[in-house]
C-alpha cells in the first residue's frame, strides 16, 4: 500500500551536520525542501540534562546496537561481527546534538595530499577536486552563523582566514593550563581549540555557553552549544519552505528511466511506506549510511547500487581514530587538575600536522587536551576494576589526571570499505552496513609517534606516569568520524562525485556529508562537512537549479 | 508509534533506603550487596553498601521502568515500540546473567567451605571474585610500571560483558551515577572522589549548576601562547603565514 506525497524541489535525507546547512541554504533561496531523519525530533530544553548514565552508558542518544547494528571485519576472509562501529546519534541534529565540539579548520595541505606525497604504497591518496581557497569563504560563513569561538592567529600554521572568530574562547581549564605549560617547555605552538559554542560578549548576540561540563556525549539543554537542530534547522523552518519529517526512515532512492533520481521511498512513523518525489535528492546520512543507502538503491540502470558505475561506492572509507595518552600527577605536589570540568577540551595544537618524513610516516593531525569525564567513566586506562585498589585509584587520580588526545588521520585504502551485510538486518528489516577495515602501516606509525609525543608533553607538564593508548589492529570507529565512502574527484572512473558533491552519473543526486572527502583530513571533520555542504548547496541553488552547470579549473600545484 | 520525543514520564521516585525488592529475592539481594561491598569497599569513605548500590542494581534489573530518568529527574521515561522491545530483550538477558552469576558465587564459596557467598569472610569473598574474574585481585596503581593500551569505543555500555565485568561496571554506576537512579546516596560516591556534581538533574538544565569556578580566572593568551599578539580589531588579526 504505497502512498505518494506532493512533489517538492529538494529532498534531504539526514538532518545532521551535512543536511542542516543544505536545508538552510536551499529553503532560504526559495525552494520547497523536505528533510527526513530516521530518528526523533528531540526538544533540548525538555530532553537533555547532565545524566552520565543515560547519555554515556545507556543508549538514549547513542544508537542502540540492537536496533541499528553494524558489522565489522578486518578483511574479506574474516567473519563480520556485530559491533557499534562509528556510532552517531540518530535524531534531528545527528551528531551535532552531542558532539564534543572541536571545530578546527582544515589546512591548505589537506586538499592536495596526493600532489604533496605522490603515491603511498597500499593507499589510494588523492587530491580534492577543489582547494582550501574555494572552501575558505564557507568556513567563515559557518563560523559566523553556527557560532564558534576561537582565537584567530594563535594557530601559527593555519591557512588564510578572511575574518576572525565571532567569539573569544573560554578561559583555560586547570588541565588546559598544564597543557600550555608542557607544550611551551617543548617549544610547541599550542592554542585554545575552536569550539562550537559562543562565549560572553560574542558578536552574534546569542547567549554564552553554560559551563556544566556535561558536554561530550550529552545533549545540551541550554541550547548554547551550537547544533544544527538549534541553528540551521530553525532558520530553514522560518522561511516557510522547509518541512521536517522525523522518525521517517528512508530506505531507497528511486531512479527513473532516464537514470535520474526521482525521489525517495520512506517508512513513516506509523510504518507506512511512502514515496516523496523531488527534482533534487541530497544524501547526508553520514558517510557509512549514505553509502549503504546508495547500495540499497539498486535499479536496472544501476544494478550495483545508485551511481555506482565506477564500483567505488563504499570504498576508501576513513574513520580517524581517537587515541590519547593520560598523565597521572602527584596529589601531594600539585593542585587539582579538575579533569572533569571544561566543555570537553581546552588547549590544542597542530604543531605536528604537516608531513615530516623524519618521523617515519606522512601526514599528521590535531591534538588537544580534553576532559577525562565524570566519575563513572573517568578515563584512566588500566585502572584496577575492583577492590581497594580501584577505590584508591579513583580517589587519588580522579582530580589529578589529564589526557591529550589525537585525531588520527588514516590513509584511504580501497579495501577499507562499507558494503551490505549478507545476513544482519536492522529494525526496519534492511541489510546493515558491513565495515571492512585494517589500518595502513602509516596509520600505525603515526599512532605510535604522536602518542609518544603526547606522553612527552605530559611529562613536561609534570606527570609522574603516562599511559599510552595507541591504535589497535582494527579501527573501532571511536572518533565517530566517517569519510570517503563516496569519493569526490574530477575523473568519473576514479570517483563517484564531482567538486559540487554531485554524482558524475546521476546529475540530480548530491551527497553532502563526509562521504565525498577523498582524504580524511588531520582535523575533526564537522566544520569542513558543514562548509562543504553550504558550498555545494549554493551551487545547487544558484547554478544547477537554474539549468546551468559549471566546472572548476584548478591550477597545477607548485611544489616547493 | 510513540516517538522518543514523546515518551511519557512516570512520576516514580526511588528511595535509596528502601528494602523493598523489585527483582532480587532476599538471598540474591544480600549476595549482590556483599559482592558490591568487596568491589567498592568501605574505608574512611563510604563504599557500595552505604551508597545503596544494591537499590540501584535491583531497580535496573527489575524491567525497563528505571532505564532512563526524565531529564529533570521528575520520574522515569516510558519507552515505547522498537526501543521498548529491544530494551526488554536486553533486560531479560541481564536478569539471566545475574541469576546465573549469583548461583556461581554461592557454588564457588561452598567449594571454599563457606555456607554461602554472603556468609563468607571478606577474604573468601575476594577469593571467589578473583576466581570468577579469572585474574588476581587488582593491586594498587604503580607509578613506575609501564602498560600499553589500545583504543576503544567512547560509550561504555554493559552489552556483551561477562557477569563479573557487568557487576563491576554496575557497582561503579550505582556508586557514581546520579542519585535519581537509587545509588550514590547523598552523593557519597561523588564526595569520595571530589566530584562536585549538581544538587539535582534539574540544576543542569538551566545553568544553575556550573563549573565556571574551576576554570582559570586570571590568564592572558599572550602568555599561554607565546608569540601570539592580541589584535584590537577582531577582523584584522588574520593569518599571513599559512599559504
Ligand atoms: C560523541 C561524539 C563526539 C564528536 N565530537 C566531534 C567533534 O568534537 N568535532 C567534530 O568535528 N566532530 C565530532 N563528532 C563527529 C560528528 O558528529 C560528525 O562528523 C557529524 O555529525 C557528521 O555529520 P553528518 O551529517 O555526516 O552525519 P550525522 O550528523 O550523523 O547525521 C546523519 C543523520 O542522518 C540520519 N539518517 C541516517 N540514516 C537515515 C535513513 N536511512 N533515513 C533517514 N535518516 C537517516 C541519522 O539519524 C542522522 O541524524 C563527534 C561524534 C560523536 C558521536
Amino acid at each position: 500500500m504505497k502512498r505518494k506525497m506532493d512533489p517538492v524541489d529538494v529532498v534531504i535525507v539526514g538532518l545532521g551536520a551535512g543536511g542542516g546547512p543544505a536545508a538552510k541554504v536551499l529553503s532560504e533561496a526559495g525552494y520547497k525542501v523536505v528533510g527526513f531523519d530516521k530518528g526523533p525530533w528531540l526538544r533540548p530544553e525538555e530532553h537533555y540534562s547532565g545524566d552520565e548514565l543515560k547519555f554515556q552508558n545507556r543508549s538514549y542518544l547513542w544508537p542502540d546496537v540492537n536496533l541499528m547494528p553494524r558489522t565489522v571485519r578486518s578483511d574479506d576472509k574474516s567473519e563480520a561481527r556485530i559491533f557499534n562501529f562509528s556510532p552517531v546519534p540518530s535524531n534531528v541534529g545527528g551528531g551535532t546534538s552531542h558532539m564534543a565540539g572541536w571545530m578546527p579548520r582544515p589546512r591548505v595541505s589537506d586538499f592536495i595530499f596526493h600532489s604533496l606525497h605522490g603515491a603511498l604504497e597500499g593507499a589510494s591518496l588523492a587530491d580534492w577536486p577543489y582547494r582550501y581557497e574555494h572552501l575558505e569563504p564557507y568556513l567563515t560563513k559557518v563560523e559566523w552563523s553556527y557560532g564558534i569561538s576561537g582565537l584567530a592567529g594563535a594557530d601559527k600554521g593555519e591557512g588564510f582566514r578572511s575574518k576572525a572568530y565571532p567569539s573569544a574562547p573560554l578561559p583555560p581549564t586547570s588541565f588546559g593550563k598544564k597543557f600550555y605549560e608542557g607544550s611551551n617547555k617543548l617549544g610547541i605552538n599550542s592554542f585554545p581549540l575552536p569550539m562550537s559554542h559562543l562565549t560572553e560578549g560574542n558578536a552574534l548576540g546569542r547567549p554564552a555557553v553554560n559551563r556544566t561540563s556535561f558536554w561530550n556525549q550529552y545533549g545540551d539543554p541550554t541550547q548554547t552549544r551550537s547544533s544544527v537542530a538549534t541553528t540551521y534547522i530553525p532558520e530553514a523552518l522560518a522561511t516557510g519552505n522547509f518541512e521536517v519529517r522525523a522518525d521517517s526512515f528512508v530506505r531507497e532512492v528511486k531512479v527513473g528511466k532516464d537514470g535520474k533520481a526521482t525521489g525517495v521511498i520512506y517508512i513513516d512513523p506509523s510504518g507506512l511506506e511512502i514515496e516523496q518525489d523531488a527534482r533534487v535528492v541530497i544524501l547526508a546520512l553520514g558517510a557509512i549510511e549514505s553509502a549503504r543507502l546508495m547500495l540499497l538503491s539498486s535499479s536496472n540502470k544501476f544494478p550495483d547500487g545508485l551511481a555506482n558505475d565506477s564500483g567505488l561506492v563504499g570504498k576508501n572509507a576513513t574513520f580517524h581514530e581517537y587515541i590519547f595518552a593520560v598523565g597521572l600527577f602527584d596529589r601531594d605536589m600539585e593542585d587539582p587538575l579538575h579533569g572533569w570540568t571544561g566543555n570537553y577540551q581546552s588547549g590544542g595544537s597542530t604543531h605536528f600536522y604537516e608531513t615530516d618524513e623524519s618521523r617515519g610516516h606522512i601526514g599528521g593531525g590535531i591534538i588537544a587536551t580534553t576532559q577525562i569525564g565524570q566519575a563513572i567513566n573517568a578515563i584512566m586506562p588500566g585502572r584496577p576494576t575492583w577492590g581497594q585498589a580501584m577505590k584508591d585509584a579513583d580517589r587519588d587520580y580522579f582530580d589529578y589526571s589529564m589526557k591529550i588526545g589525537f585525531i588520527l588521520q588514516d590513509m584511504p585504502q580501497e579495501t577499507n570499505r562499507v558494503d551490505l551485510d549478507p545476513t544482519v538486518k536492522d529494525a526496519w528489516g534492511m541489510p546493515v552496513a558491513r565495515i571492512t577495515n585494517k589500518p595502513h602501516a602509516n596509520d600505525i606509525a603515526m599512532s605510535r609517534w604522536q602518542i609518544d609525543k603526547n606522553q612527552e608533553i605530559l611529562q613536561a607538564a609534570g606527570a609522574k606516569k603516562t599511559i599510552p593508548v595507541y591504535l589497535g589492529d582494527e579501527f573501532t570507529g571511536n572518533a565517530c568520524h566517517q569519510q570517503g565512502t563516496v569519493r569526490m574527484g574530477t575523473d568519473p572512473a576514479k570517483s563517484v562525485l564531482n567538486e559540487w558533491g554531485q554524482a558524475h552519473s546521476v546529475e540530480n543526486l548530491f551527497v553532502l556529508d563526509g562521504a565525498g572527502f577523498p582524504t580524511a583530513l588531520g582535523v575533526n571533520p564537522t566544520l569542513t562537512i558543514m562548509a562543504h555542504s553550504w558550498r555545494c548547496a549554493d551551487y545547487i541553488a544558484n547554478t544547477y537549479m537554474k539549468g546551468r552547470s559549471e566546472r572548476l579549473n584548478l591550477s597545477p600545484i607548485k611544489k616547493s | 508509534m510513540v516517538s522518543k520525543a514523546d515518551w511519557e514520564i512516570a512520576p516514580i521516585h526511588i528511595d535509596p533506603d528502601t528494602t523493598e525488592k523489585l527483582f532480587f529475592t532476599d538471598h540474591e539481594w544480600d549476595t549482590i550487596e556483599a559482592a558490591a561491598a568487596r568491589i567498592m569497599p568501605t574505608d574512611h569513605d563510604p563504599g557500595a553498601r552505604e551508597a545503596r548500590v544494591i537499590v540501584f542494581i535491583d531497580r535496573y534489573l527489575s524491567g525497563i521502568d528505571y532505564l532512563y530518568a526524565a531529564a529533570d529527574g521528575s520520574g522515569f521515561l516510558q519507552l515505547a515500540d522498537k526501543d521498548a522491545h529491544a530494551a526488554r530483550a536486553r533486560n531479560a538477558n541481564m536478569q539471566r546473567l545475574y541469576r546465573e552469576g549469583i548461583l556461581e558465587l554461592d557454588t564457588k564459596a561452598r567449594e571454599l567451605r563457606a555456607p554461602s557467598f554472603k556468609e563468607a569472610s571478606d577474604q573468601i569473598q575476594d577469593e571467589v571474585l578473583e576466581q570468577i574474574s579469572g585474574a588476581p585481585k587488582p593491586v594498587p596503581v604503580s607509578l613506575t610500571s609501564r602498560e600499553v593500551y589500545y583504543s576503544r569505543l567512547q560509550g561504555n555500555t554493559d552489552e556483551g560483558k561477562s557477569f563479573f565485568d557487568t557487576l563491576c561496571l554496575h557497582v561503579r554506576q550505582g556508586f557514581y551515577g546520579d542519585p535519581v537512579y537509587g545509588g550514590n546516596k547523598d552523593q557519597m560516591g561523588w564526595k569520595t572522589v571530589g566530584f562536585v556534581g549538581p544538587k539535582s538533574l534539574k540544576d543542569t538544565m538551566d545553568g544553575t549548576y556550573s563549573t565556571a569556578e574551576f576554570f582559570i580566572q586570571e590568564y592572558d593568551w599572550e602568555d599561554l601562547v607565546p608569540g601570539f599578539k592580541h589584535s584590537q580589531d577582531p577582523t584584522s588579526n588574520q593569518q599571513q603565514n599559512g599559504q
